[in-house]
């Protein structure tokens, strides 16, 4: 495994996209994740973007890879797709908007799709992200899928959270309104050459008025990539103030405990989810209509049954 | 737990020409049959198209080519692998490709060339034999 860190370090791309392969297809039980987790002091920052489909994220990422390379930055970018339900394939379309730096030896982005993790990151995100920040890319740019879990999830694990919006899809408001704000670090408003975008951007600053955190709504237009070096200077600005505030030691820990809320959370939904489409759930149900117990009963009977699987499978270990 | 990873894709679009209702419709059969696809869009150099392969670490490159330049672009792509000694990816290619160079694209070692009116359904089942056979 120091082989491995070894090769990163020097740079052998083979030897990067190998390791994040390898990482997806042995999940929890190999070790090049442990080996990772130990090595990343939460230096490098992570920074994730999230928000509606076609709002411009992918486009926005290239962006500001330029202004990334300009300031001689090495970036790493995760671009995260979903993973068709149906069939369990894939489009992972989000490198056609950053083609122009696939021959760039100081930029390296890597698609994956969401796997198990329906809506989420999948555990393959994070890896990757950390094997980019072994192989000295910094920042580690991290694009999700725009919809569902994974703006929580993302918050557990970036740095600092973008929030992408744009005019045009009527329903940004409505995710602007049902928490989406929340997890923002900053807010980009793309497509600022369209004219119902300055309203947009009225709407958001309106919704963060009435919350207590003070956060920058930042115009920009992507495709031109008009407002996108000042994104970049905020983004910067506002690493700086993490670094300030929080020592590497304990964003390390942070991260760390990111990922063990994301596991333990999982694990628990799996358990319940197999417990509750198992054969006790009718027996439950059948006594609670017979009025010898209450719905409380149920529910805390059957969330025991799911602990009891999840202890027993810590003891097979 | 990870049996069933899906294998990778990349299809990518080399050469001068603008047309990809034929790879967009190849891609999303090839999601559909639970493949990740990585597309790269239109008018990419060689250099991009490997570049892209080696760091998405796919299983499979299938090269669309209507340009009327398939010969050199699909060398050039074999030859870049060499260079980067990309040994173990399934080659693949498709388009407007006259019957006669198609031994020369075999020989390049591309695995299967389909040409136009080729159905969906060959082109899964062979890139499933493909496959299979490298298990």
């Amino acid at each position: 495994m120091n082989e491995l860190v070894d090769k990163l370090r020097q740079g052998n791309r083979r030897a990067l996209a190998r390791a994040m392969s390898s990482v997806g297809e042995t999940g929890h039980a190999e070790s090049s994740l442990e080996v990772c987790l130990r090595e990343s002091t939460g230096q490098v920052p992570w920074w994730g973007f999230t928000g509606p489909p076609g709002v411009g994220k992918s486009t926005l990422l290239d962006a500001l890879l330029v202004d990334l390379r300009e300031h001689g930055r090495r970036v790493g970018v995760v671009a995260v797709d979903p993973t068709s339900a149906r069939s369990g394939g894939a489009l992972l379309g989000d490198r056609v908007r950053m083609m122009r730096h696939a021959v760039d030896d100081d930029v390296f982005i890597r698609s994956l799709a969401t796997h198990r993790n329906h809506g989420g990151l999948s555990d393959a995100t994070l890896h990757c992200a950390r094997l980019l920040e072994l192989a000295g890319y910094d920042p580690v740019l991290i694009e999700t899928v725009g919809a569902g879990q994974n703006e929580v999830e993302i918050r557990s694990v970036a740095d600092l959270c973008i929030v992408v919006l744009g005019p045009g899809y009527g329903d940004d408001i409505q995710l602007v309104k049902a928490g989406l704000l929340e997890i923002a670090d900053v807010v980009v408003v793309n497509k600022c050459d369209l004219p119902e975008a300055q309203r947009l951007v009225g709407e958001v600053r309106e919704e963060l008025a009435a919350t207590a955190r003070e956060i920058e709504v930042v115009a920009i237009e992507a495709k031109s990539g008009a407002g996108v070096p000042e994104l970049l200077q905020r983004l910067f600005e506002l690493d700086r103030v993490r670094r300030t505030e929080t020592a590497e030691a304990s964003r390390g820990r942070r991260r760390v405990l990111g990922e063990i809320r994301r596991r333990a959370e999982f694990s628990c939904r799996g358990a319940l989810g197999r417990v509750l489409s198992g054969p006790e759930v009718e027996q439950w149900i059948a006594k609670l209509n017979r009025g010898e117990c209450s719905l409380e009963t149920v529910i805390s009977r059957l969330v025991a049954l799911a602990l009891a699987e999840l202890q027993q499978e810590a003891d097979d270990e | 737990m990870n049996a069933h990873t899906p294998k990778r894709i990349l299809i990518g679009k080399v050469g001068l020409d603008g047309h990809d209702r034929g790879a967009k419709f190849l891609i999303r059969a090839l999601r559909d049959a639970g493949y990740e696809v990585i597309y790269t869009g239109i008018r990419r150099t060689p250099e991009q198209i490997v570049r892209t392969a080696i760091d998405e670490d796919v299983d499979v490159i299938g090269l669309s080519l209507l340009s009327g330049a398939h010969n050199e672009l699909a060398a050039r792509v074999a030859e870049l692998l060499k260079e980067e000694g990309v040994e173990d990816v399934v080659l693949l290619a498709g388009g407007t490709i006259p019957e006669k160079d198609v031994p020369h694209l075999e020989a390049l070692g591309f695995r299967h060339v389909f040409t136009p009116g080729a159905p969906v359904s060959e082109i899964l089942s062979a890139l499933e034999q493909e496959l299979s056979s490298r298990e």
